[in-house]
């Protein structure tokens, strides 16, 4: 006798059961399963933030679940969508087709949702235990993101009368618009993060203080000590340090400045500060001078570009000796000719010349400062992150340093295992590994319209992307449809190898037996 | 993908069928069922097909399966046509599904009957390239060079692979078209195409075999890419005889012919001169196909 379930299957078909009865994967001789690899995106990108997962979740148009995804690497989408360097795009598979794929737009997608769909949760009573975070830029943020999100009591003192560190102080309006990085800080309130601004900690209060008060305490204060020049003149009113100006700018107390401005150095604060400067009343012409040929800048060559294109000159190979004065005010600076060399910096000083200015802007790079750590008795555990420990990096390392940091103080005050060592690297999907011999099947046309028609153009390198391929070609039925997804039934699965050979993204392997 | 072939709804195929791991004739049928489902009626000659489905009260689909012997497949799709009209049934499709072997060789009297009479029905052709079910004997569908049960080392298929299209071709009927497992949208378009036309319609489906060809289970659909890709096994429609079509061509090149050989062991030690003599055979046709396709613009 059949069993009522299948009973229920019979179709229309003449007196007959489906052979479903019939558990063919007993016959199986390999069984399928899934087994990602990197993608090359993911290989570039700095918080490994499972790209082609949360690009799959969109092109479904599942954007909670995109968003569970991304969190779990990067919780602020929607600002690193527009400050991120975005390493993830240069190695893009699909780029050999036709295109890359715009990973920034649909990551200020997800981001963006995010910032539409928030609901604060209900939190515990008690909290599993009190941090206290000194520094509120990324890294700090990211850090008090996971620890609140866990259940932790978090309190993040902050120096400066507003919170967002670089975010806030440091990157320009025009390249992170301030509506969306408010957004973002009020949720961090509303979530139940204590922020107290203006308070130096060091200072105001005495890092042991901390220590006394709070379970653990993260450092994340950046590295905001300018590096100086050394040259006469560097301290005359007129004369700025990059730092200082941007957060004037920023601090909308729009500087009174007197124009013609000359920005020293080659980094993005450099041409952040020249790109700021042009944008203020009265300016009206900036002047970027590095010591190195235009190829050295260490800044985004698009960033260096949108500077040209809105009018500020570009002079290389040129390294200041004197801000000249005029009584207090700046009236020009002389600069020497130089040349990258094999023994370092080759300085011409017979073809020095002088340039006309009434600002100059240094942006030579900044350090860490540790004077922090005087205040300091004694900790057996010191968990510090971000600019602070690296030097100056980026938005994402520190990111991930807060993210590192909350992971480890809750495996702290919790008893559990630190996060563990990094699982081996495997190497990255190639384009040549990919079977696109089922692009016939798949019809890859470059369609550019909404965030979830460009994921979905994304080829889900090492990944699976539900292209549905294994389903279409297994003679065996025995690739199921569940939410949308595949999933392989081995009660018929006779392991032909068909969706591992086929599979596009290389998401699958075929291992021995049943 | 935005195909119906992904339309899971619409599958006629069970799982827990008996074909090989790998089989392109199980595919073939997959596809073909649930493009003209789920108001289907089949006619099948013995075959692999036969064993697919399985033992009553068992079947792999969900449509009625009438089996018929050999020679007489023709006649029993025009029968049953008649008959479901008879009852009033004009809606229901009619597919006789055979093997080669009941097609190119036991099934031909019948076929070209039913043919010449425009009997309105559709015969579907899985082309497996011999008699796989009673053991990979050589039928007029094998290729020229390939080692079959009948002619084993170091004897070979001698002669070449009968053109099945153009003895139907010949016949004027409405429809007429190849297909194959990698191109199922292809296959799908096809179908549906033909379930709307009137009269007698014919589709040459190619479906490897891993057991009969010697290939691995998982190259399957590989393969089947291959065959067009070569120009062995082209993708074409004819309507009336006499329009000729091309419906899917990979772009570039066509892929030397060696490269679909040298995967399967009924080739294997296939001397030189014969993959060349087979080389010219497929470039051969391939000319003449295009003219035909030229000749009906
Ligand atoms: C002009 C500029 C532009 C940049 N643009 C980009 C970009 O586009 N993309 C990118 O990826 N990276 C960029 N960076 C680098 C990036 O901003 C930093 O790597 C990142 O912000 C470091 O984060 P953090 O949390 O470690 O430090 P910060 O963002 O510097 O935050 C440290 C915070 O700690 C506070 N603090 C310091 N000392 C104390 C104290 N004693 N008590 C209390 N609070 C204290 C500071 O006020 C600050 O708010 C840029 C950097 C600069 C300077
Ligand atoms: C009249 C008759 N002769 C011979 C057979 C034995 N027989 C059963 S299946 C088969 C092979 C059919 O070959 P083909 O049509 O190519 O289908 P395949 O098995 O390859 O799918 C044969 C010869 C039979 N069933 N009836
Ligand atoms: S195609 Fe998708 S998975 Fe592959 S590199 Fe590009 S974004 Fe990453
Ligand atoms: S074939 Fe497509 S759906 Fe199947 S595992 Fe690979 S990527 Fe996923
Ligand atoms: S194609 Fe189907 S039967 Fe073959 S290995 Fe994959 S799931 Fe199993
Ligand atoms: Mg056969």
């Amino acid at each position: 006798m059949l069993p009522e379930i299948v009973k229920e299957q019979v179709s229309y078909a003449c007196g007959t059961e489906p052979c479903t009865v019939n558990k063919t994967g007993e016959w199986r001789f390999l069984t399928p399963g899934k087994a990602e690899r990197p993608s090359p995106c993911n290989q570039g990108c700095l918080l490994d933030g499972e790209i082609p997962a949360w690009l799959e979740a969109v092109k479904l148009e599942r954007w909670e679940e995109a968003w569970q995804i991304m969190s779990r690497r990067n919780p602020f989408p929607a600002l690193t969508g527009y400050v991120c360097f975005h390493p993830c795009t240069e190695n893009c598979n699909r780029g050999q087709l036709d295109r890359d794929i715009e990973i920034p737009a649909v990551e200020k997608a997800i981001g963006q949702w995010r910032l539409d769909h928030y609901k604060p949760k209900v939190k515990a009573l008690t909290a599993k235990g009190r941090v206290a975070i000194v520094g509120s830029g990324p890294a700090g943020m990211s850090c008090a993101y996971y620890l609140n999100e866990a259940g932790y009591e978090v309190t993040v003192f902050e120096r400066e009368k507003v919170i967002g560190g670089m975010f806030t102080l440091g990157i320009p309006e025009y390249r992170l618009p301030r509506r969306v990085l408010k957004k973002e800080l009020d949720l961090l309130e509303s979530e139940g993060i204590k922020f107290r601004t203006g308070c130096n900690i060091g200072s105001d209060i005495r890092l042991s203080e901390l220590y006394a008060e709070f379970d653990e305490v993260f450092l994340a204060s950046g590295a905001w000590k300018p590096r100086r020049a050394g040259i006469s003149g560097e301290d005359s009113s007129g004369a700025w340090n990059a730092l200082d100006f941007l957060k004037a700018v920023n601090s909308s107390s729009s500087p009174a400045i007197a124009d013609p401005v000359v920005v020293i150095g080659g980094g993005n604060a450099a041409v952040d500060s020249a790109r700021s400067a042009l944008r203020l009343n009265g300016v009206n012409h900036v002047t970027l001078i590095y010591r190195r040929s235009r190829a050295e800048m260490p800044a985004g060559q698009v960033e260096v570009e949108a500077a040209e294109h809105e009018g500020v000159e570009l002079i290389c190979n040129a390294l200041p000796r004197e801000i000249e004065e005029d009584g207090q005010a700046v009236k020009s600076i002389l600069l020497d000719h130089c040349k990258t060399s094999l023994e370092g910096l080759a300085i011409d000083r017979s073809r020095a010349f002088s340039k006309t200015c009434g600002t100059v802007i240094m942006a030579l790079g900044q350090e860490r400062d540790y004077t922090l750590f005087d205040t300091l008795e004694k900790s057996s555990v010191l968990f510090a992150g971000g600019d602070l420990i690296s030097g100056p990096a980026t938005v994402p390392e520190a990111i991930n340093a807060g993210r590192n940091a909350a992971m480890a103080i809750m495996a702290k005050i919790e008893g559990l295992p630190g996060p563990g060592l990094p699982a081996a690297e495997q190497s990255p999907v190639k384009f040549e590994e990919l079977n696109l011999g089922a692009k016939m099947n798949l019809q890859l046309q470059d369609v550019q319209a909404d965030p979830s028609a460009e994921a979905s153009r994304c080829l889900g390198c090492g990944t699976c992307n539900t292209c549905g391929i294994c389903y279409l070609f297994c003679p065996d039925m025995a690739v199921d449809v569940v939410d949308g997804r595949y999933e392989f039934n081995l009660d018929y699965c006779k392991g032909c190898g068909i969706c591992f050979k086929e599979c596009p993204s290389r998401a699958l392997a075929m291992e021995g037996g049943r | 993908m935005k195909t119906d072939i992904m339309n899971h709804e619409s599958e006629m195929l069970y799982a827990g069928h008996n074909a090989c791991p790998g089989c392109g004739a199980a595919l073939a049928v997959r596809y073909l069922t649930r493009a003209l489902g789920p108001d289907l009626a089949l006619v099948l000659t013995a075959s692999c097909w036969s064993i697919i489905t399985g033992m009553p009260p068992l079947t792999a689909l969900k449509c009625p399966i009438l089996h018929c012997p050999f020679p007489s497949a023709g006649s029993v799709g025009s029968g049953v046509r008649r008959g479901l009209n008879a009852k009033g049934q004009y809606d229901t499709t009619v597919v006789v599904l055979a093997g080669d072997g009941g097609t190119f060789d036991i099934g031909l009297q019948a076929l070209s009957g039913a043919a010449q009479r425009n009997e309105d029905y559709m015969f579907v052709c899985y082309d497996n390239e011999a008699y796989m079910n009673t053991g990979m004997q050589t039928s007029s569908a094998t290729p020229f060079g390939a080692r079959t049960a009948t002619a084993p080392y170091p004897l070979f298929k001698e002669g070449q692979k009968k053109d099945i299209m153009q003895i139907m071709a010949a016949h004027s009927i409405p429809y007429a078209a190849t297909a194959t497992v990698a191109f199922p949208e292809d296959m799908e378009r096809k179908l549906k195409k033909a379930r709307e036309i009137r009269g007698f319609r014919f589709i040459h489906i190619l479906s490897p075999c891993p057991p009969g060809w010697g290939t691995e289970s998982s190259d399957t659909i590989h393969l089947s890419r291959q065959a067009v890709a070569t120009g062995f096994f082209p993708l074409y429609e004819i309507i009336n005889g006499v329009s000729w079509k091309m419906t899917c061509q990979p772009e570039g090149k066509r892929l030397p012919l060696k490269e679909y050989l040298s995967g399967q062991r009924r080739f294997k030690q296939m001397e030189d001169v014969r993959i060349e003599a087979l080389q010219e055979e497929v470039d051969h046709d391939w000319e003449v196909l295009l003219k035909r396709i030229e000749a009906s613009k």
